[in-house]
């Protein structure tokens, strides 16, 4: 699966480089996705997350390395790829002189697609996204959640091999996401999809396969199961504090062999360098402020801090 | 073209608005002070101007306008890129929907002086009119979509516009003739492609002549401006 010439990897790069400046914002990465995954790009704010989907979708160039997209060179053979893919970009770019409708429309006609066959396609995506009564409204009178639907039904017009959604849920409210998240649910076997996300439960629902990374770099790569059997042996306790909490928070993050400190309130989620690390903690904090200590199973959040060493929401 | 119908009203209004005051303030308003103008009443001087004005005032500023909001502000141009159009697809649609724009506010404004002015010209003059208000929309809209491919801030297209747009135009003989410059400056000025629209214009309108040097001036000046255009968005597109 994992193989540079699999002709079934439906993305394909190697050594992708791509400097801002001085910045490297995305480092010799390389990956093959599978035809048919739901691919799962999981990292931190800057990671270099937009600026790989926006070199596969050929909007920007690469520094240096090689891209495929269905076997099309994306550097030499743009206009073939992205006939084949379909992109929901980070921030929604409908055009909000047109309405919901005439978004669509001009979308399938950048496509070549003729009102025969684009009318009923998108009658149909009308009633999936649950729009079709509001379709000859202008987006601006839509939620957040009604317009990123939108945006997700006008990259499937033209029945895309390859769809890319660039956090597609970031911004919603519970509902919305959930609707979104059923909808790209909806679509798996149909068609490859390679989304990034801010949101651990995301990737955990939605996707059969997850890569985190941060600084340009692949850090891990996995199922969401076996990213967390990876770090079954992390030592992740979970320690609440009566008072002090200020205090205590200032010593946890001075002690060597405390990797990380999660603090939400009075309750730190801890992951420790091992296990012999717990009795020296304890010794050091003593006992009198400890209302709760104990063991975690590790979430996929737990992989995602221990490896990038800060929480995913800014 | 779908949104400029549906604006269509409100657009006439301040379409027509601006030349029409402009006529009215110093056609009819200034006619008393002002004598004839090479041989021509003032009002029939500097309406071919006005209408020109109108029109490639137009061409710029949809073009800058619409480039740089379509590109800054909605971010259309990136779900355009993502289609199997091409960036020269998008950039030559931006410059003839500036373009049109310009020829469409011309042709309106033209019948409307026609319908409310005293103002006569015959259609031959008509057509030999046209193609100098056709090149100086094209080049206009050329240039409106350089400023709007390059400069992100808008406050920064109305600067160039005040600075470099307006004072082209009125250099260019729209309100006084040629004739009114020092003598040394009347080639230099002849050179402009906004007097070569703008004094072309009016000699094909008012006398049906047709000004080779100006002719040639302005097919050279658009053909460079368009090359700049696509070429400058296209590098822009590939940062
Ligand atoms: N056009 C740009 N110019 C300079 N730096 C940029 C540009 N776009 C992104 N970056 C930088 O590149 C890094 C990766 O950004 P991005 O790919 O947007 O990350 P993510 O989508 O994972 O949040 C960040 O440090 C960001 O500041
Ligand atoms: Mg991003």
């Amino acid at each position: 699966m994992v193989n540079g010439t699999n002709s079934a990897a439906a993305i394909a790069m190697h050594g992708i480089t791509k400097l801002y400046g001085e910045l490297r914002a995305v480092d010799d990465f390389s990956l093959d996705v599978a035809s048919g995954t739901i691919f799962g790009l999981l990292g931190p704010n800057g990671a270099g997350k937009t600026t790989l989907i926006r070199i596969l979708t050929t909007l920007l160039r690469p520094t240096s390395g090689a891209a495929f997209v269905e076997g099309r060179n994306v550097l030499t053979e743009g206009k073939e790829v992205r006939r084949l893919i379909g992109v929901v970009p980070q921030e929604n770019n409908l055009d909000r002189y047109l309405t919901a409708r005439e978004n669509l429309i001009l979308h399938a006609r950048m496509h070549g697609m003729a009102p025969v066959d684009y009318n009923p396609r998108i009658d149909e995506l009308f009633e999936l996204i649950g729009l079709a009564g509001r379709q000859h409204d202008f987006p601006d009178t839509f939620s957040g959640g009604m317009q990123r639907r939108l945006v997700v039904a006008r990259a499937l017009v033209h029945n895309p091999r390859v769809l890319f959604l660039d956090e597609p849920t970031t911004g919603l409210d519970p509902q919305s996401r959930r609707a979104v998240w059923e909808y790209i649910a909806s679509l798996k076997a149909k068609m490859t999809i390679f989304l990034t996300t801010h949101f651990m439960d995301e990737a955990d629902v939605l996707c059969d396969r997850i890569l985190i990374m941060d600084h340009g770099r692949a850090l891990v790569d996995g199922t969401a199961a076996e990213l967390k059997e990876r770090f079954a042996h992390a030592h992740i306790y979970e320690v609440e504090f009566r008072r002090n909490a200020d205090r205590y928070e200032a010593m946890l993050r001075n002690l060597p062999y405390v990797e990380s400190a999660e603090r939400s309130g009075n309750l730190f989620r801890l992951t420790l360098a091992g296990e012999e690390a717990l009795k020296t903690l304890m010794d050091e904090l003593g006992s009198a402020d400890i209302r709760k200590i104990c063991l975690r199973e590790p979430s996929l959040e737990d992989v995602f801090i221990a490896l990038t060493g800060r929480t995913v929401r800014d | 073209m779908l949104v400029l119908r549906r604006s269509l009203f409100s657009e006439f209004l301040a379409v027509v608005a601006y030349p029409l005051t402009l006529y009215l303030a110093f056609g009819v308003g200034l006619k008393g002070y002002i004598a004839d103008v090479e041989g021509l009443p003032y009002p029939v001087f500097i309406a071919p101007g006005l209408i020109t004005m109108t029109a490639v005032n137009a061409a710029f500023d949809e073009s800058a306008w619409s480039m740089w909001f379509h590109r800054r502000v909605q971010r259309t141009i990136e779900e355009y890129r993502v289609t199997p159009i091409t960036v020269y697809d998008i950039v030559v649609g931006k410059i003839l929907c500036g373009f049109s724009h310009g020829i469409i506010k011309g042709v309106v404004v033209t019948g409307v002086i026609f319908l409310f002015t005293p103002f006569r010209f015959t259609l031959l003059h008509l057509l030999i009119y046209l193609v100098f208000i056709t090149l100086g929309s094209m080049i206009f809209s050329c240039l409106g979509t350089i400023v709007g491919t390059t400069i992100n801030k808008p406050e920064n297209i109305g600067r160039i516009q005040a600075v470099v747009i307006v004072p082209l135009i009125f250099m260019s003989g729209i309100f006084f003739p040629l004739s009114s410059y020092p003598a040394a400056l009347v080639p230099v000025v002849k050179l402009l492609p906004t007097t070569a629209a703008f004094d072309g214009a009016r000699q094909a309108l008012l006398h049906g002549a047709f000004p080779p040097g100006y002719a040639a001036n302005l097919v050279i000046t658009a053909t460079v401006v368009f090359v700049l255009a696509v070429a400058i968005f296209n590098r822009k597109m590939s940062e």
